[in-house]
């Protein structure tokens, strides 16, 4: 493209001296970034979901595809204390339904306990 | 412009005309200029044959609700970039005016409620409430156009500056009451009702109220940006400040509603995002504005100023929303998102000024 034909660019690219060609260089770039990087990730699917037993016996973390229960892991034990439940959150407010709760992305799960009277 | 079909028969008879040269240079362009639209459908495409369940109506429900959380922002941003100006303080508007929701909207026998004497939660209360805090959004939308229209700061700075205070303020009110920081939750049933109870079902998937907001706010904002002297008047400023001015269009008034009415919206979507996340916390809405500016330049709203639709928003909402949904259904690696996120916005802005270089 002729560079007579060209126009001052406005607003916030006002400043911004440019040809056409460099800009279909960085688009092409961005595009080959992106599906190389798509590539790079489809090579290794699954979610890791950890769990923190906040002071009970560790339990193994799983690697499980999106949309899936997770695989009821072994309870922890811990000493003067009695399980609850996995929890969202580490202030235990949201719980981990086991049975229908599905996976949607990495994430930690943390071990409920109440104390024993 | 009026009718797409003539257009479209138009635009053949032209390439008909051309020689083989220019024939060629057409289509490259027409390539470059939809790549990130092409991308996508590939993209979709690909995502389809590999988790069949992707093109189910939970799915599509699935999508729906996310568009619907995070349209509203962008409606709100796109004002701000059409004057060629942005807002970095929408993410931390939205957390507080969330966390002010959440707080106001507790049950009343919570344990953690941080306010004890509060009335009880009932519609008139909750309307109250989403007035309150959509002011709020207003006040930190008009500090910030105040600032912008004043003094001819330039929007980053001044929007830098209100989301690093509204942060502080968000910090403190984390810590008032002895809440020592504490995620604000047990949210009153009616609130969550109110907001994200079922509207219908599709599929098996519920389709909350939200949704209906969304739609609600959207039809407001075309006729806002279409039918008003005021959606005018920012056009004008935005393609031309000096010109509008002469033009006898106020600039002053019209930056600092555009940045409130900007605000308003981010206070609407704090609103609902407290009941979309299940509790509040101090990093509720950070990088938010990331996700809206991203989505409006997607659609089609220029930094060159002045241009953009409310269709082409949502179309943004959609693109980004969509390609999102895909990453966690293939089972993409949330830290690669950001790159992707990165690469997107800088080729959405390498195709804006392009269009704008090459357009005739």
């Amino acid at each position: 493209m002729a560079e007579d034909s060209q126009r001052q660019l406005r607003g916030l690219y006002r400043n911004v001296k440019i040809s056409v060609k460099t800009l279909d260089t960085i688009i092409i770039a961005c595009i080959l970034v992106i599906v190389v990087l798509l590539a790079i990730d489809l090579q290794n699917p699954g979610f890791t979901i950890t769990f923190d037993s906040k002071g009970g016996t560790d339990v193994a973390p799983q690697n499980q595809m999106y949309g899936e229960l997770l695989t009821v892991p072994e309870p922890p034990t811990r000493e003067g204390y009695t399980f609850t439940g996995w929890y969202r959150d580490s202030a235990c407010y949201e719980a981990w339904i086991l049975e229908s709760d599905t996976i949607q992305e990495d994430m930690t799960l943390y071990a409920g306990w109440e104390k024993n009277p | 412009m009026a009718n797409p079909v003539t257009n479209l028969r138009k635009t053949a008879e032209e390439f008909q005309r051309m020689d083989a040269k220019d024939k060629r240079r057409s289509i490259t362009d027409s390539i470059l200029n939809n790549a990130l639209y092409i991308l996508m459908l590939i993209f979709v495409i690909y995502t389809a044959i590999k988790r069949p369940n992707f093109l189910t109506l939970g799915s599509l429900a699935n999508l729906i609700t996310q568009v619907a959380a995070y349209l509203p922002l962008a409606l709100g941003i796109a004002g701000c970039i059409v004057l060629t100006g942005t807002d970095l303080s929408a993410g931390r508007a939205v957390g507080l005016t969330a966390a002010v929701a959440g707080v106001l909207l507790q049950k009343s026998d919570f344990a953690n409620k941080m306010f004890q004497n509060l009335p009880a939660v009932n519609t008139g209360w909750i309307l109250v409430t989403m007035l309150i805090v959509i002011a709020i959004g207003a006040v930190i939308g008009l500090v910030n156009g105040f600032f912008v229209a004043k003094f001819s700061l330039h929007p980053f700075i001044v929007t830098l500056s209100t989301q690093l205070i509204t942060y502080g303020i968000i910090l403190w009110f984390f810590s008032l009451n002895g809440n020592n920081g504490q995620p604000i939750s047990g949210l009153s049933a009616e609130y969550k009702e109110f907001v994200g109870g079922t509207m219908f079902r599709l599929g098996n998937v519920a389709i909350p109220w939200y949704v209906l907001y969304a739609v609600i706010l959207t039809a407001l904002m075309w006729f806002i940006w279409n039918k008003t002297t005021f959606g005018k008047n920012m056009f004008a400023v935005g393609s031309n400040a000096e010109a509008a001015r002469v033009s006898g269009v106020n600039v002053f008034l019209t930056t600092v509603l555009v940045h409130t009415l900007a605000g308003a919206m981010y206070g609407y979507a704090g609103f609902i995002e407290g009941v979309r996340s299940g509790s509040v916390a101090a990093s509720t809405g950070l990088n938010a504005e990331c996700d809206a500016i991203a989505a409006c330049v997607i659609g089609g709203v220029s930094f060159v100023g002045g241009t953009g639709k409310i269709s082409g928003i949502i179309l943004g909402v959609v693109v980004l929303r969509l390609i999102f949904v895909a990453l966690t259904m293939l089972g993409v690696d949330s830290s690669s998102l950001f790159i992707i996120k990165g690469a997107i916005i800088l080729c959405a802005c390498a195709l804006d000024m392009r269009k704008y270089l090459v357009r005739k």
